[in-house]
């Protein structure tokens, strides 16, 4: 049955408007939830986006000089695969082309590095898993000198100290959003329960004349619906505007101190529009079993 | 046009509120429900609209049998019947054209088709300088004829009318029976549950009397308490 859409809308906005005081703490905190679980994506893309090398276990990286001959290559290929699985437990190539990639994304918070960069210029390397941890720095030596080697990384230490920090904001993040979020759920039931009160006597009128179901339902989902719309919305416009300081929560790049952590306008956009869905989903369901629960049609 | 066929209703916990009636109502009929406080008339009237489920037996509403109905399927079911009620059951922030209105706009009619049938039918129960009142601006028969134009405005087949006339004079309740009478006449099936004698007696129309949830009377052209001789 089509619906006419002035009346449902009608309906919604003096609903929303009856009850301002519960319209607000329910949006408020579904702000609160939403930008908490907003930020906590928003850090994992900008972490991620700074450790990309070093995903996967990966402790060490072997660096070969971007003029490396072939035979360099595929001796250096040799060698790691003779020292597998006694000190090592794998190793994988990534080549100029890859390595490029990989470069643009962790600088792209710094356009002109980008620029004085090329494909050419970009080291070839090998990623590995030591068998032992520890032995990484014996490892690191002994390839440093293998002709056509830049250079052996394995700054281990500040990776997992990132990682580490990461995960306990994370953590922390996600729990104040897990429990903020029952709260918005809460606030947005018991405002829909509060309008269908307000709006008994009408509900009566409506079953008794013969309205559907659904047009004495819609007017109620839409509220908790714009509810949590609003709240996401709110919280979509402080993870956007706001993702480099939120990135930045988790420390600096660990590979240049002086960088702050980056997160792209694109990424951000994707998780804004993640969280606005979710906020969409809380609300239409959080109204959808206050209908279930207390509008008996 | 409605017909109960072995229908019984008990509420939990409660002794039975109407046992094994068959009644038929036929289209254009006016009929009466009488009986004492507690007799079933308004069980009756509720088991017509589908607000209840029947234990046993079949209802049939506008060939429809209630008991089969889907419950997706009852508002439209609803459409057909206009309800009435001693408590006339107007909203009181809404003027009487709007309460009028809201009857239509809640079944998805046209803004076009509303704003044809409100004022026609508040001019058929006598309304039609008041339309920008609420109800609390209004006389007791004055808010009942509103409620009657609501339950009328959709041209139902059916109109029940459940004590319509219990909170109003006797001067006043004459005017709402003429309207009454009047629907009726317009083809409207009319089922009104009363228990004031002087109501039934004037109107010389068909009784259906219930005692205890049984019918114990169904008479044409009857009158409240006895036997018509």
């Amino acid at each position: 049955m089509a619906i006419p859409s002035p009346y449902v809308l009608r309906e919604t906005g003096s609903n929303l408007v009856r009850n301002i005081v519960m319209t607000v703490a329910a949006v408020v905190t579904m702000a609160v939830s939403l930008t908490a679980l907003g930020g906590v994506l928003i850090m994992r893309q900008a972490v991620n986006q700074a450790t990309v090398q070093y995903q996967h276990g990966v402790e060490m990286i072997i660096f070969m000089e971007a003029t490396a001959s072939s035979q360099e290559i595929s001796g250096m290929h040799q060698e790691l695969a003779s020292m597998v699985p006694g000190q090592i437990q794998r190793c994988y190539y990534v080549d100029k082309a890859h390595a490029w990639t990989e470069f643009k994304q962790i600088f792209s918070g710094e356009p002109d590095m980008v620029k004085v960069m090329d494909l050419q210029k970009m080291p070839p390397s090998f990623r590995c898993v030591p068998a032992k941890a520890q032995n990484v720095s014996v490892l690191a030596n002994q390839f440093q000198k293998q002709p056509g080697v830049l250079d052996v990384k394995y700054p281990g230490q500040a990776i997992r100290e990132e990682l580490a920090r990461f995960a306990t904001l994370r953590n922390v993040a996600l729990v104040v959003a897990g429990g903020v979020m029952l709260g918005a759920i809460a606030l947005v039931v018991n405002t829909i329960q509060l309008a269908i009160f307000a709006r008994r006597r009408e509900v009566a009128v409506m079953k008794l004349v013969g309205a559907t179901n659904w047009f004495i339902r819609v007017p109620f989902m839409l509220e908790g619906l714009t509810e949590g719309l609003v709240g996401a919305i709110i919280a979509f416009a402080v993870t956007f505007f706001a993702r480099n300081t939120l990135a930045s929560f988790t420390g600096s790049n660990p590979f240049v101190p002086s960088l702050p952590l980056y997160v792209s306008p694109h990424a951000a956009l994707l998780t804004g529009i993640f969280v606005v869905v979710v906020g969409a989903l809380v609300g239409a369901l959080g109204s959808g079993f206050a209908v279930r629960r207390f509008l008996s049609v | 046009m409605i017909r109960f066929d072995h229908v019984s209703k008990t509420y939990k916990g409660s002794v039975p509120a109407l046992q094994d009636v068959t009644v038929d109502i036929q289209r254009g009929e006016f009929v009466f429900i009488v009986g004492p406080s507690g007799s079933g008339k308004t069980t009756f009237l509720r088991l017509i609209t589908k607000e209840e489920p029947s234990d046993g037996g079949e209802i049939w509403v506008a060939g429809k049998e209630v008991g089969a109905l889907p419950p997706w399927k009852v508002p439209y079911l609803r459409r057909n019947i206009g309800c009435v009620f001693q408590d006339y059951r107007l909203l009181p922030e809404r003027t009487v054209y709007e309460n009028v209105a809201f009857a239509l706009e809640v079944i998805g009619r046209s803004r076009h088709f509303v704003k044809s049938q409100v004022p026609q039918i508040l001019e058929l129960v006598g309304l039609g300088k008041k339309m920008d009142r609420r109800p609390n601006e209004l006389s007791g028969g004055e808010q009942q004829r509103v409620a009657v134009a609501r339950a009328f405005v959709n041209r139902p087949l059916i109109l029940l009318a459940d004590e319509p006339t219990g909170n109003l004079d006797p001067a006043t309740t004459a005017g709402i029976m003429r309207l009454l009478e009047r629907i009726n006449q317009y083809g409207t099936t009319v089922v009104m549950a009363t228990h004031q004698h002087d109501v039934v007696d004037a109107m010389r129309k068909r009784v259906i009397e219930l005692d205890h949830g049984t019918v114990v009377r169904d008479q044409a052209r009857g009158i409240y308490g006895m036997v018509d001789a």
